[in-house]
């Protein structure tokens, strides 16, 4: 299945760790980068990605607020927290912002593969680094 | 003959990240990766790779004393130091314990290659405010800024520092010996000397001890949203 994806993260050679591992998977492509969440909301409006894959913290505005505004402009589009917080509280926040994936930094060479490919089939998938399993509904 | 690259981070995607700029650049391989500051030590005696570069925020060990213990092993490895931030106490820090580059991750992608490139070619790399703070103290007191104007010497052992980083994580002092290989006891000893020389009560003192000198790292959320102002009925 053809996956086209928008990976948004302030710092560069994370982008570039995170383009690597998904253009790994046969038939799915990084279509575009972005390293805020303006430029984020700009290029989901643009290019129309079938996955973002987001950070939460970054400069000019963050990843929950970017979160916020694609949902409303673009309902059909899913999102996937890859961040640095290994919070609950933190999922919550994402999950109700409307995005449908959570994966902590440190799990992402492990999850994100399976996790963008549930919620590309508007699945929910989460993951803490607690020992626990992801969460896949 | 290829330039080696020991790669230490404990995001393995910013390790994909950082082999796939590096191996870019003809010449040069990444011989090994290590996801904290003791693998780093392991795999660079193991490995004896050309250029070391280590992250700053490494859990078990951080990557200041993991410099500080691989120059200690053998002063002719050549590291790099990989920050999220570029104060001036991360700065002095990276400087005393023998890091030869200093590279901001955000500007990563843009530098490393021409630190690496220094380096080879038996140079030094910092940032521009590395090479600020570094002419300051030489124009402000005709020595450098690391005698001057440094904060006191850490009154910590390294081992101190190893317990108090351990420690700050969340690990018991049982689960600290057998990281370290040492006994319980040996730990609470060195436990209630750390105590005892910071003057701290508790754990809690300790780990904003370990934050604010950059023994661990945290990232902070983001600020709450901004709640509507109130509105007139």
């Amino acid at each position: 299945m053809t996956i086209r994806i928008l990976v948004v993260d302030d710092h560069s050679i994370v982008r570039q760790g995170l383009k690597t591992l998904l253009e790994g998977h046969s038939g799915w492509e990084v279509i575009g980068e972005a390293a805020d969440g303006a430029e984020a909301v700009e290029k989901a409006r643009n290019l129309s990605p079938d996955v973002m894959v987001l950070d939460v913290t970054m400069p000019r505005m963050n990843g929950l607020e970017a979160c916020r505004l694609i949902r409303r402009h673009s309902p059909d589009m899913e999102i996937l927290f890859v961040t640095q917080h290994d919070s609950p509280q933190m999922m919550r926040e994402a999950l109700e912002a409307g995005a449908r994936g959570y994966v902590v930094k440190s799990n992402a060479a492990r999850d994100l593969l399976a996790a963008v490919e549930a919620v590309s089939q508007h699945r929910v998938f989460t993951t803490l680094n607690d020992g626990s399993y992801p969460q896949v509904r | 003959m290829k330039l080696r690259i020991l790669l230490a981070d404990d995001h393995e995607i910013v390790r994909r990240g950082l082999r796939a700029l590096l191996e870019k650049h003809e010449g040069w391989e990444v011989c090994g990766e290590a996801s904290d500051g003791r693998e780093a030590i392991e795999k660079a005696l193991q490995l004896n790779p050309d250029v070391v570069i280590v992250d700053i925020g490494m859990p078990n060990l951080n990557g200041l004393d993991t410099t500080r213990q691989l120059l200690q092993h053998d002063p002719h490895f050549k590291v790099i130091v990989l920050t999220i931030t570029d104060s001036d106490q991360v700065i002095r820090e990276a400087l005393d314990a023998g890091a030869r580059g200093f590279v901001l991750k955000s500007d990563a992608a843009r530098d490393l290659v021409s630190a690496v490139e220094a380096l080879q070619n038996k140079r030094m790399f910092f940032t521009p405010r590395v090479n600020d703070l570094v002419l300051a103290g030489f124009l402000e007191k005709g020595q450098t800024v690391s005698r001057n104007e440094a904060p006191k010497l850490p009154t910590l052992t390294a081992r101190e520092r190893e317990i108090t980083q351990l420690l700050a994580e969340g690990n018991s002092s049982k689960e600290v010996a057998s990281l370290l290989n040492l006994s319980t006891k040996t730990v609470e000893t060195h436990r209630s000397n750390i105590m005892r020389k910071l003057s701290f009560h508790s754990i809690r003192d300790l780990v904003v001890y370990a934050i604010k000198n950059n023994l661990i790292q945290i990232e902070l959320p983001p600020p709450p949203k901004t709640p509507a102002g109130p509105t007139a009925a």
